[in-house]
């Protein structure tokens, strides 16, 4: 038994032992050839290189010529452009719509619209409100710049507010947009914690503003961190990001727009901007009734004293629903109260 | 609205136009030193595929598996002055691998088969060992796993393959994933020139 088993050992091993010899007789190469293989069975012998320098265009004959390394394309511009001509196109569209035409239904379409591009379709990035982050950092630090494309990100919505008052929040912000459409039964918050939480916009703003003036080391863009929606439009994300996404969606269809309200950094910018436009969300086209029953109708708790209030208008027409001047054709009572969505 | 302008009128048509023309001005002051864009860069004296120089290290993935884009926006790119255009190339085969029939490792290494072999200049008509051999990197297949890049690592190959970022396809995330699970703290955020 033992004398079979050790005649069995003995060939196997003088089996594998010939492998090597066997490989090198056959592949006997001419010296000449720096390309030798030595194809070394896979644990016997190490991998040894054939040549210490790369072959010279000469050598490997033919009139060979290096080929380029592969560069990518330089990001297109045109992209960009497109990207701001629209945003600027949203922004105009926006207040036409919530200012002129003053439907709830055009303005949900605007929201559809600029989710499924700005949203899902950009993947989010560039957005305004992380463009705080790099504009402020280009401001502090000499040695950072920004493309024009991020400035012009985050001037133009400001400068829509100036002029039309929070447009951007109307449905442009692929943010607010997802938490717009998650809005399903609306509860009125009390006024005092209203305002009690929107103070925490204006924190987080100065905390990401802290953040982003450290030395470029230690430098953390905290917006885009704590971003809950972006991991939705990316199909992909940390558990944390996804898990405060839902929660944000979740607590959104109960109450409106929970992170634009009491968080949004940018939405601090645009509240102070809109405080000063030039013309915004007036309820009736002409005169007020002072009736009141548009007073239930904002979600965002932005009608006060039966006047919508700038600061915290987000544009989302829904208001104009519940004015009876606003739909003469129908008799005032009659009026269905507007809805949360459309 | 009356003709007149009260006073708060006034006061918020200027504040309205202070806010206007500081807009601009700040835009214009950043738009002054702005540059056409930026993008991510790696180091490839820091990333630990290209550095290390011993075989059998494990090829750290994290270009290929965190980046947010479904396909990584990190490709592995051969220098092809500085390849040694070898008949076996430790990049595109597995040399742990068992020897095939042929003489060559019975396994590639590039898990999408992303490298592609072509002999080039004068080809002898006896034996392929004795040719050059171009080592070529199909960008729509390459995930940036780096494991050509480990392979191709000194002693065993010459180190011209390197991991890159492409631009053209990166996001420029303001906090790059990868960049945050990179184990040696290659990746920076530079001017694209």
């Amino acid at each position: 038994m033992r004398a079979r088993r050790m005649a069995v050992t003995t060939v196997i091993a003088l089996v594998l032992a010939s492998i090597p010899l066997a490989t090198s007789a056959v592949h006997a190469l001419p010296t000449a050839s720096p390309a030798a293989a030595d194809p070394a069975p896979a644990s016997q012998v190490p991998y040894t290189r054939p040549v210490d320098m790369a072959p010279d265009e000469e050598a490997i004959g033919e009139g060979y010529v290096t080929p380029e390394v592969q560069r990518p394309l330089p990001r297109s511009v045109w992209w960009q452009i497109f990207d701001l001509a629209l945003l600027a196109a949203a922004l105009g569209g926006a207040a036409w719509i919530v200012l002129s035409r003053r439907s709830r239904a055009a303005a949900l379409a605007l929201t559809v619209g600029c989710l499924a591009y700005f949203g899902f379709f950009r993947e989010g990035c560039v957005c305004p409100i992380g463009s705080i982050q790099n504009v402020t950092t280009a401001i502090v630090d000499p040695n950072y710049a920004v493309p024009v494309y991020v400035i012009a990100t985050f001037i133009l919505p400001l400068a829509a507010a100036l002029l039309f008052g929070r447009v951007f929040c109307s449905g442009v912000c692929a943010l607010g947009a997802i938490q717009e459409l998650v809005l399903l039964k609306p509860i009125e918050v009390p006024r005092r914690l209203d305002r009690f939480l929107a103070s925490f916009r204006w924190i987080y703003l100065a905390v990401a503003i802290g953040f982003v003036i450290l030395p470029a080391a230690s430098r953390d863009f905290v917006i885009c961190r704590f971003d809950p929606f972006v991991g939705f439009f990316r199909f992909t994300g940390t558990f944390h990001m996804l898990f405060l996404g839902g929660a944000f969606l979740v607590l959104g269809i109960f109450v409106g727009r929970p992170y634009c309200r009491y968080l949004c950094p940018y939405g601090a910018l645009l509240s102070a901007f809109s405080r000063y436009a030039w013309k915004s969300v007036s309820i009736t086209p002409d005169r007020e009734l002072d009736c009141g029953l548009c007073s239930k109708a904002c979600p965002y708790g932005a009608i006060e004293e039966m006047r919508a209030v700038r600061t915290s208008c987000l544009s989302c027409a829904r208001c104009y629903g519940s004015c009876p001047v606003h739909r003469p054709a129908e008799p005032a009572g009659a009026q269905p109260r507007g809805s949360a969505a459309a | 609205m009356s003709d007149r302008y009260t006073r708060r009128d006034v006061l918020e048509i200027s504040a309205r136009g202070v806010a206007l023309v500081g807009l601009g001005g700040l835009g214009s002051l950043l738009a002054v030193k702005a540059h056409g864009d930026d993008a991510w860069w790696i180091d490839p004296g820091k990333c630990v595929n290209s550095r290390l120089g011993a075989l059998g290290v494990e090829a750290c993935q994290s270009c290929a598996t965190e980046c947010v884009l479904p396909l990584s926006a990190v490709r592995a790119v051969n220098d092809f002055a500085s390849c040694g255009r070898c008949y076996i190339c430790p990049a595109y085969f597995d040399i742990h691998s068992a020897v095939g029939p042929d003489g060559l490792p019975s396994k590639t290494l590039c898990p999408r088969d992303a490298i592609k072999r072509e002999p080039i200049g004068w080809i002898d008509p006896d034996d392929p060992a004795n040719n050059y051999y171009e080592y070529t990197i199909d960008e729509s297949l390459c995930n940036g796993c780096g494991l050509c890049v480990m392979g191709c690592k000194e002693p065993a190959g010459l180190g011209s393959i390197k991991l890159e970022v492409r631009h053209d396809v990166c996001l420029a995330c303001n906090r790059c994933s990868i960049s945050t699970a990179c184990p040696e703290d290659a990746y920076e955020r530079l001017p694209t020139t």
